[in-house]
């Protein structure tokens, strides 16, 4: 019995002493009598998943980019003198302002959980679609639809993101990463695609109608005041 | 045979019948001679919208780099991420110059959509910095190449002999970028100069200071 408890005491200390590398380093780092000694110590903010998710998260950050980018040539194609449409500029406008800001606020969420930005990481998904000339100039029902289906690939992403941090692997179950994308981005997206489905829904109703041009002039003038 | 015509009867009536949306509009036939822009200015203001987001970038990496916990510079994080939104505005004021004059009506997505120019736009050519001080270097490098980029503009739409001197847009350049680019690189030089001082004789505890200057707007 006291056997059992002295290994078990012993491997418990092993287990506590393992976890307390930026502790350990700094007393060997202090120990040195070499002033110039400028080994680094490993004192990061890393822990939990972060290593499983951040390639993930960089990925997800780049993605809003190119999107913000997107939405901003919609909005530009609607302020053109032919569209005139300012509340569909308006409108795009918008989201790519939010899918720049947030981008930005991703950025400064993955290094304060210790980790760091790469530009270069893009799925592949989004490869092939950039290696196709894509056409940005639509009218005003299809620019919407696109808008929605942009907007639910950012969500579908986030929950992908939420899975990989909450496996049941402890490795990898991170409550923090998981809750940051439920509050700060999953209510966002939810209401921003409840609200494009609803302009769906409005603009081909009022397009099925016989003064379809009176129609989008009076649903742009409605987007001019959201 | 009855039946067939009587089927075929049936197809059309609901070919007729079925709604169909009324997506486009039909061709509008607005005059063209209020647009006066000469065409090498057009292409040389649109390519400054992609000039300007690929500085929007690398003042984005910027930013990242300092906001790392290893590197630890909020105030030059804060100071980088604001820079990158200033130029992503600068982008925004350029595509509205080119739409007031009745431009950026066919190709919009060729702005920056053209065959992975996005992507390329997105990579950033640096993306780590030994120190603040080397940061500061690189931004008013940056700076001074957006800024000849500009020059270059006016070079070519005020005095194309051939074509077509556009006093407006010479003149908005001139003063609305110009006019930021020249107070942006001397503000950005003094900080230079400020704090290559102040890193002097105490380098690290030189930038940790200049940095909470940079992150409670004292500079």
């Amino acid at each position: 019995m006291k056997a059992f408890f002295t290994v078990l005491s012993v491997l418990l200390v092993g287990v506590l002493a393992s976890e307390e590398y930026c502790y350990d380093d700094v007393v060997r780092a202090c120990k040195t009598t070499n002033k110039l000694s400028t080994s680094p110590i490993n004192c990061t903010a890393k822990y939990g998943a972060i290593d499983g998710v951040e390639e993930y998260l960089q990925k997800y950050v780049n993605h809003h980019f190119i999107r913000s980018f997107e939405y901003l040539l919609m909005s530009t194609h609607y302020a053109n003198y032919e569209k005139n449409r300012l509340g569909f500029e308006k409108l795009f406008r918008g989201l790519s302002d939010e899918t720049w800001h947030d981008a930005i606020e991703l950025i400064q969420y993955i290094t304060k959980r210790g980790g760091e930005m790469n530009f270069q990481t893009v799925s592949n998904d989004i490869i092939s679609e950039e290696q196709q000339d894509a056409n940005f100039e639509l009218y005003e029902l299809q620019s919407i639809a696109k808008a929605l289906d942009i907007e639910k690939k950012l969500a579908v992403e986030a929950h992908r993101i939420h899975g990989e941090a909450t496996r049941k692997n402890s490795k990898f179950h991170d409550p923090e990463i998981s809750s940051h994308l439920e509050h700060e981005f999953m209510p966002k997206h939810r209401d921003t695609i409840r609200k494009l489905a609803g302009y769906t829904s409005d603009l081909s109703t009022l397009l099925n109608g016989p003064d379809s041009s009176l129609s989008l002039y009076l649903f742009d003038e409605y987007l001019q005041k959201q | 045979m009855k039946s067939i015509i009587a089927a075929t009867l049936l197809v059309c009536f609901f070919a007729v019948t079925s709604s169909e949306l009324q997506c486009e509009h039909t061709q509008l036939d607005i005059p063209k001679e209020w647009k006066d822009m000469a065409y090498p200015c057009i292409s040389k203001m649109r390519s400054q919208v992609e000039e300007e987001l690929k500085a929007a970038m690398q003042y984005m990496a910027m930013g990242a780099h300092f906001s790392k916990d290893t590197v630890n510079r909020p105030g030059f994080a804060k100071f980088f991420f604001k820079a990158a939104s200033e130029e992503r505005e600068h982008a925004i004021k350029i595509i509205s110059y080119l739409l007031m004059r009745g431009e950026l009506t066919s190709k919009v997505s060729d702005l920056i959509k053209k065959k992975c120019k996005l992507l390329i736009i997105l990579t950033p050519r640096l993306t780590s910095w030994a120190n603040g001080v080397s940061a500061l270097k690189d931004a008013l490098r940056l700076e001074a190449f957006v800024t000849r980029k500009i020059r270059d503009i006016i070079a070519v739409c005020e005095s194309n002999p051939t074509q077509f001197n556009d006093y407006h847009l010479v003149d908005y350049l001139t003063a609305d970028f110009l006019g930021e680019q020249y107070h942006g690189q001397r503000d950005l030089a003094g900080k230079i100069s400020t704090l290559e001082k102040l890193m002097g004789q105490h380098g690290p505890l030189g930038e940790f200071l200049f940095d909470k200057k940079l992150l409670n707007d004292e500079l």
